[in-house]
């Protein structure tokens, strides 16, 4: 398999497993053995990807070229071949998961949901591998109309007012701050392609820069700074799949991703002229953080708290990102704890979402009062969910950890303590609203009644959450090789 | 011998494009029934569109084709001949779209219905092949005329249109005194009327000329809909069948945005008036922009809706006009194919469930759900959505009003593109996440075939987004050929 195969796959999968779904509707067993098994290819050949960029290849594909000089083309590199990898990876597990809880939810309209997820799933490795700001700005307003009937998808009064925020939040703010700072970028380079070393290095004054960083940053929405957050609350109201889709593995993730690639590929040395806007918006999403965990706590809707957990989180990564302005060794640190940063969140949201959605196919609860000695009932469930909210807290072992550690240390080295300070407070409260929960459910008395399935959590159900929380170990062993891997991001030209 | 004939035909194209639809108007009158009038229009529409096509292809391949000097009032250049191309095809689509809602119009009246169709469009194509402004003013007329008969006609089963007729002859009418003033004024200015010398011309009374300039420029600007010229647009395309949306709302719309463009391009690059009907086209361009875009928002009625998002698309093209060089008026004629495209597509896909409001839209995915694709390109297509000729329109815009210093322009368009959001998204979410209140209302069997045009035009729309360079190529050397090829 080359390389090219490889991305087309990586690309092309999601897109048809998800017409294979909606035209193989049933048997049920048909449609979830689709949905496996190209969620599985994908992630083979996104796990190719990362060893094909190890070994130096590289690979391009273009689809089109609907504007002169500038193409719809994708290609890999480091940080997309990890993303997309991780972010596939995990998709296995929640296309099993998946299809567990849409049987035993009894779910209305199945196969629409899981190939809308499918569609998600493609539409964020179409921002992972996005090699120029134009295919990136198509496959963000992709992913945003393929996430849209993922929210709608219970049709009902309460889904119907969310889509609408959910899409009229992102499009908005990618056409009324992205796209324009995509033309500024054009009028200024004449290129849009993302190029290592930053396609607006040298190119311009502190107040362009300033600017731009501003609309870039704010205009991706999907990384949800305040206060372009709205469509991630909205989204909480979607079923239990939609919400592993959207806050773990596709919507969210994307948005840190457009991030990590605007201030690498398009900034990189030129960040230092926007110390300004990088420092006031260091300033916003440390606040946003901050205020993201204590709404966490006060929500007692499950799906809620996770919503507000994942934002704080999320922000990280962008915080990350952004202490890529202060120059010296510190800018790497920062750059690497983003990318830390969102595979520790998509491990750990997909085993909370993941989680919290056996709980509600196999109990029907979904308020966090309920959850008290639902562990006792569900080990292997809250096992999961206990080790995944130890690492959204930031406890070593786990993922977490090293993420926010290496961010504060980034913050700390860059001179910004406050911004160290504030990614403090927030693991602090994002551990006063997970570790209570988390502990109240393995610790206290077993609830009389947990079980509205006379037969608990199937294995499809149970498997999926301990296999991602188990994800959440991996790097422990693997931050140092990531550190390598990523490496020609932030210093170009090495090997 | 076909050969030689397929000679002089191709000799006479220009022509040929004029006089195929006036008659096969003509041949409509005496056709008798309804069905039988359709097949007579689809004929001459398919005919005159075929013309045309092989007309502007030859022209715009770079060899400029031999013409026949019979018709000392035909001039042809770039965009006369690629908008008049465009016109025939809208027309040929058109014409086959309305197939299935004959018995809208009503059995004694589709005959009269269709024959104004084409000779609105023929009108349309004569105004951008015409030598001077008085004929440019003469077939505007008659286009406009042919429109007006459309919605009349329209009203004879219902009275509500006549509303709507009645303002725009009335709005029209004022429009074609100040057009008429306008030519005179300009011709006294210049010292001739004949288009072709308005860039060259020793312009000795340069007020005179740009006042008169201006007043053509608003009798168009009238007859386009322009904001906030456009008063007539709602009453006449609100409650419209087929007929109207495609012959007014698509055609009547597009045939005088064109004459504007051709218009626009000869007077802007006449230096005494250059900057001052820059200036005009700009500020009328912008009104557009905004005033549409804020009308499509609010629309309930989704032909209303379709009518303010094709002001704010309009008004984009005026804008382009506007930068008067080369690459806005490529611009120009780029937006003006992703007009015709998105226009077809949406207004083809409601006239084939005959959805008029937005709640009649609710669960239309389900009920109609090629029809509805077809709308879904054509709000994406207004909305500038990436991939979609709407988008590449808009970026040919950005990219030579930046290049002029513009930058106004550009946020005007991410304006229309953010409006485009809010009613796009909101056509979208009624069409696939509501539940259906109403049966399926449109035509079944064999009639759905009707549905063909729309979906060709939602297919261009995305075709054309993905791989544009031939229409880049061609609309380049349109726009820069404005000296244009004389008869």
């Amino acid at each position: 398999m080359s390389a090219e195969l490889a991305l087309l796959g990586v690309l092309g999968a999601p897109v048809l497993q998800a017409a294979l779904i909606m035209l193989l509707p049933k048997p049920p067993g048909l449609r979830d053995l689709i949905h496996i098994g190209f969620s599985l290819f994908a992630a083979i050949c996104a796990a190719y990807l990362v060893s094909a960029v190890a070994h130096g290849e590289s690979a391009r594909i273009v689809l089109a070229r609907p504007l002169p000089n500038v193409d719809l083309a994708f290609a890999i590199d480091p940080l997309g071949a990890m993303m997309a990898a991780v972010l596939t990876g995990l998709g296995v597990l929640h296309a099993v998961h998946a299809a567990g809880v849409v049987r035993a939810k009894q779910e209305a309209s199945p196969a629409r949901l899981l190939a809308f997820v499918s569609l998600a799933m493609a539409g964020v490795c179409a921002v992972a591998f996005s090699a120029n700001l134009f295919s990136f700005f198509v496959a963000y307003q992709a992913l945003a109309l393929a996430a849209f009937p993922l929210v709608a998808h219970r049709g009902d009064d309460e889904a119907r007012p969310a889509a609408r925020a959910f899409l009229a939040t992102l499009l908005a703010s990618s056409i009324g701050l992205f796209l324009p700072a995509m033309i500024w970028t054009y009028a200024i380079a004449g290129a849009l392609d993302f190029q290592a070393g930053g396609v607006l290095a040298g190119r311009v004054d502190a107040l362009t820069a300033n600017i731009l960083l501003a609309l870039f940053v704010l205009g991706i929405a999907m990384a949800a700074i305040p206060p372009m957050h709205r469509w991630l609350p909205a989204s909480s109201n979607g079923p239990f799949p939609a919400l592993v889709a959207i806050q773990a593995l596709a919507v969210l993730p994307a948005g840190g991703i457009g991030v990590l690639k605007v201030v690498t590929f398009v900034f990189g040395p030129a960040m230092e002229q926007a110390v300004i806007a990088a420092q006031a918006l260091i300033v916003l999403v440390g606040t946003g953080m901050v205020v993201a965990a204590l709404i966490a706590l006060s929500r007692q809707d499950i799906r809620e708290r996770l919503a507000y957990s994942c934002m704080a989180q999320s922000l990280g990564v962008v915080m990350g990102a952004l202490l890529a302005v202060q120059p010296g060794p510190f800018a790497p640190a920062g750059l690497f704890a983003a990318a830390l940063q969102v595979v520790a969140l998509a491990c750990a949201s997909a085993t909370l979402l993941m989680a919290a959605g056996t709980t509600a196919a196999v109990t029907a609860r979904t308020k966090v009062a309920d959850y008290a000695g639902l562990g006792r009932v569900m080990p292997w469930t809250f096992a999961g969910f206990a080790i995944a909210s130890a690492s959204m807290i930031g406890m070593p072992p786990f993922a977490g950890a090293w993420a926010k550690l290496w961010l504060i240390t980034a913050a700390a080295g860059s001179g910004l303590i406050w911004a160290a300070a504030l990614a403090s407070v927030a693991a602090i409260l994002t551990f006063t609203h997970l570790g209570p929960l988390a502990a109240n459910a393995l610790a206290a008395r077993a609830p009389t009644d947990a079980f509205k399935r006379p037969d608990g959590a199937s294995i499809l159900l149970a498997a999926p959450v301990i296999l991602a929380a188990a994800a959440t170990l991996s790097l422990l062993v693997l931050a140092d090789p990531l550190a390598v891997f990523l490496s020609p991001i932030w210093t170009p030209g090495t090997p | 011998m076909s050969g030689a004939l397929l000679d002089l035909a191709r000799m006479h194209a220009p022509l040929l494009m004029i006089v195929v639809p006036f008659v096969g108007a003509a041949l409509m009158l005496i056709s008798g029934s309804a069905r039988l009038a359709w097949f007579v229009a689809c004929a001459a529409a398919i005919m005159a569109s075929v013309v045309g096509v092989d007309f502007a292809v030859r022209l715009l391949s770079g060899a400029p084709p031999a013409i026949a000097g019979v018709a000392p009032q035909i001039y042809v250049d770039g965009v006369g001949a690629f908008a008049g191309a465009l016109i025939s095809l809208a027309l040929a689509l058109g014409v086959l779209a309305v197939g299935a809602s004959l018995k809208d119009a009503g059995a004694r009246e589709a005959p009269v219905a269709l024959a104004l169709l084409l000779c609105g469009a023929g009108s349309w194509i004569g105004a951008l092949m015409a030598a001077d402004l008085i004929a440019v003013v003469v077939a505007v007329e008659a286009g406009w005329l042919a429109a007006v008969g459309l919605v009349a006609v329209n009203a004879v089963r219902e009275r509500a249109p006549l509303n709507g007729a009645l303002r725009m002859l009335s709005i029209g009418s004022i429009g074609g005194a100040l057009m008429l003033l306008g030519a005179a004024m300009l011709g006294r200015a210049a010292g001739g009327l004949a288009l072709e010398a308005l860039p060259l011309a020793h312009i000795r009374m340069p007020n005179l000329a740009g006042a008169g300039a201006a007043l053509v420029m608003l009798g168009l600007a009238v007859k386009i809909g322009v904001a906030p010229l456009h008063a007539w647009a709602g009453a006449a395309l609100g409650r419209g069948n087929a007929m109207v949306t495609f012959g007014v709302g698509v055609l009547s719309v597009l045939g005088a945005a064109s004459v504007l463009c051709r218009f626009g391009a000869y007077a802007i690059t006449a230096p005494e008036i250059g900057a001052a009907m820059s200036a005009a086209l700009a500020g009328l361009g912008a009104v557009s922009v905004v005033v549409g875009s804020v009308q499509a928002v609010g629309a309930r009625n989704l032909q209303r809706l379709a009518a303010y998002a094709g002001v704010s698309q309009i008004g984009c093209v005026l804008m382009s006009v506007a930068l008067g060089s080369p690459a806005g008026f490529a611009a120009a004629l780029i937006q003006l194919v992703g007009f015709a495209a998105a226009a077809m597509a949406f207004y083809g896909g409601a006239a084939a469930g005959r959805v008029k409001s937005l709640t009649m839209l609710d669960g239309y995915g389900q009920r109609a759900p090629l029809a509805s694709a077809a709308i879904a390109t054509g709000a994406l297509s207004l909305m500038g959505a990436p991939l979609t000729i709407g988008f590449l329109g808009r970026w040919r815009l950005v990219e030579a009003g930046v290049g002029a210093g513009w930058w106004w322009a550009s946020a005007l368009v991410i304006v229309a593109s953010l409006a485009g959001v809010f009613y796009g998204g909101r056509l979208i979410e009624r069409m696939y996440f509501r539940r259906a209140n109403a049966a399926y209302a449109g035509e079944g069997g064999v009639w759905r075939v009707a549905l063909a045009p729309a979906l060709i035009a939602a297919i261009v729309a995305i075709g054309l987004g993905f791989a544009p360079l031939f229409l880049l190529r061609a609309a380049g050397v349109a726009s820069g050929m404005l000296t244009g090829i004389a008869t």
